[in-house]
């Protein structure tokens, strides 16, 4: 066992359970549609709100893409078998967050010009917009990760998680809708774009080390 | 350096009967200041020019957001100390400073509602502070729901204070960006390095009902903190004497 083989089986299996995938961007758009009906569809309106709708629905189908990421591992004690290897659960986890946020935002990339579209996002925001998601998922990818391993032994997780996870979305949430605002007024948003990373790289130190604290407490 | 005080504080042995001396002086101290400073500010000191009588809400509102505030690093304390050493005592205190923190903040959003009717002419602004407040109850309630939602009690010891310590290194994440996103909320009354602006009839009772409500507070947390200490050692000896002698 050695963790190329971890990662590429997690591969594997990523991409053989499409539904899982399908679901998690089916969500998304479920969410995104909800807006116009729920609030209002004139487009003055839409154009306004599109970025916000668009990372409002893409936070809430990461933290789904997310839930129950490690309950198998938990279940049929792989992870104690990583530990009995002598592999460091950190190191795994991030290779499963970032393995699932690739198959994330990649149907979810394809998907956004045509949101932009229906959501009447202004043309030349679309470019921004993808930036930013893919500056900022990543981010949320990893914040998810520690809500899931959490939860990782509860049988009804998201709800809980989504309860502990939304709080520390928001500073993403602020800076990449604030990135793309800001270019909507012809301010660079270049300092928001490098908070937002910024944001990531802490994100990046800390989450597997919390995920691999949880997750072997849970398998205990 | 000597460290058994230490170690005495961490048996929750110890602690339940230190606990019990130490609450009688904190409550008997807490509720003089709170009480002078109560009926200082709201009786005596000197109307606002500008918003009258309304501001002396100020006297609860102010208290109850900073201990809000410091309650959660104090619990991130405790989460840290749980996680690295497990000391038994450390959940306990976790726990107890949650559920008064989330107290804490809950008045603070609801008596800054009471202000804000008559001063801005609305229950509710997405102003920076309020909200970062809101997020910090948000917060909290999230703690104690991991923290009542496993069966096992180490388990839901340590997830929660997992929990904690991650909210703990995101605070000021979230408290600055919510800050850039957003600001109307008058600047902080008190600053640790600037002359207070009010006048000092004005600002001495509200020292004396913050450190007042601080003591109090931190007494309620001492009494939650033995209700679980019984709690949770319920099979040992000592308790089964201390709560058959109660009765």
């Amino acid at each position: 066992m050695t963790y190329s083989s971890i990662f590429l089986s997690e591969w594997y299996l990523t991409f053989r359970r499409k539904q899982d995938i399908a679901n998690s961007i089916l969500f998304f758009l479920v969410v995104i549609v909800l807006f116009p009906i729920g609030v209002s569809a004139s487009p003055s309106f839409l154009a306004s709100a599109s970025v916000g709708i668009i990372w409002c629905a893409a936070s809430l189908a990461s933290m789904l893409a997310l839930d129950g990421i490690f309950k198998e591992d938990l279940r049929d004690g792989s992870i104690d078998q990583w530990r009995m290897n002598g592999l460091m659960v950190s190191i795994i986890v991030l290779g499963k967050v970032l393995i699932r946020w690739g198959a994330f935002i990649l149907p979810l990339l394809v998907l956004i010009p045509f949101c932009g579209v229906a959501l009447s996002l202004p043309e030349d925001l679309m470019f921004e917009t993808i930036v930013s998601l893919l500056v900022g998922t990543p981010t949320l990818f990893l914040l998810a990760a520690i809500g899931a391993s959490i939860t990782a032994s509860l049988r009804n997780s998201a709800v809980l998680m989504t309860l502990i996870v939304m709080p520390l979305y928001l500073p993403v949430l602020i800076f990449s809708t604030g990135y793309v605002k800001a270019s909507e007024l012809g301010v660079s948003g270049i300092g928001q774009l490098a908070i937002l990373a910024a944001i990531f790289l802490i994100v990046l130190l800390i989450s597997p080390f919390f995920c691999a604290i949880s997750l072997k407490a849970s398998a205990e | 350096m000597n460290w058994s005080w230490f170690h005495t504080l961490g048996s929750p042995k110890k602690f339940y009967y230190l606990s019990l001396k130490w609450e009688r002086f904190l409550l008997s101290f807490g509720a003089l200041f709170l009480g002078s400073g109560l009926v200082w500010g709201l009786g005596f000191a000197p109307e606002d020019y500008l918003q009258g009588n309304s501001f002396r809400i100020i006297y609860i509102h102010v208290p109850a957001a900073v201990i809000a505030q410091s309650f959660y690093v104090a619990m991130g304390v405790a989460a840290f100390v749980q996680i690295v050493w497990r000391m038994k005592l450390a959940p306990i205190a976790l726990r107890g400073f949650a559920t008064v923190g989330a107290l804490m903040a809950a008045l603070a959003l609801i008596t800054g509602a009471i202000w804000g009717k008559p001063t801005w002419g609305t229950w509710w602004q997405w102003d920076a502070r309020i909200t970062s407040v809101l997020i910090l109850l948000i917060m909290y309630l999230g703690i104690i729901a991991i923290h009542n939602t496993y069966l096992e009690r180490q388990l839901s010891d340590r997830l929660s204070a997992v929990i904690a310590l991650v909210g703990l290194i995101n605070l000021p994440i979230i408290k600055y960006s919510v800050d850039w996103w957003n600001t109307l909320h008058q600047p902080a009354t008190f600053t640790l390095t600037e002359q207070p602006k009010m006048p000092s009839e004005m600002w001495l009772p509200l020292l004396l009902s913050f450190i007042g409500l601080y003591i109090v507070a931190l007494a309620i947390v001492f009494i939650r903190m033995q209700t679980h200490i019984l709690e949770r050692e319920k099979k040992t000896r000592w308790v089964r004497d201390e709560v058959n002698d109660g009765v």
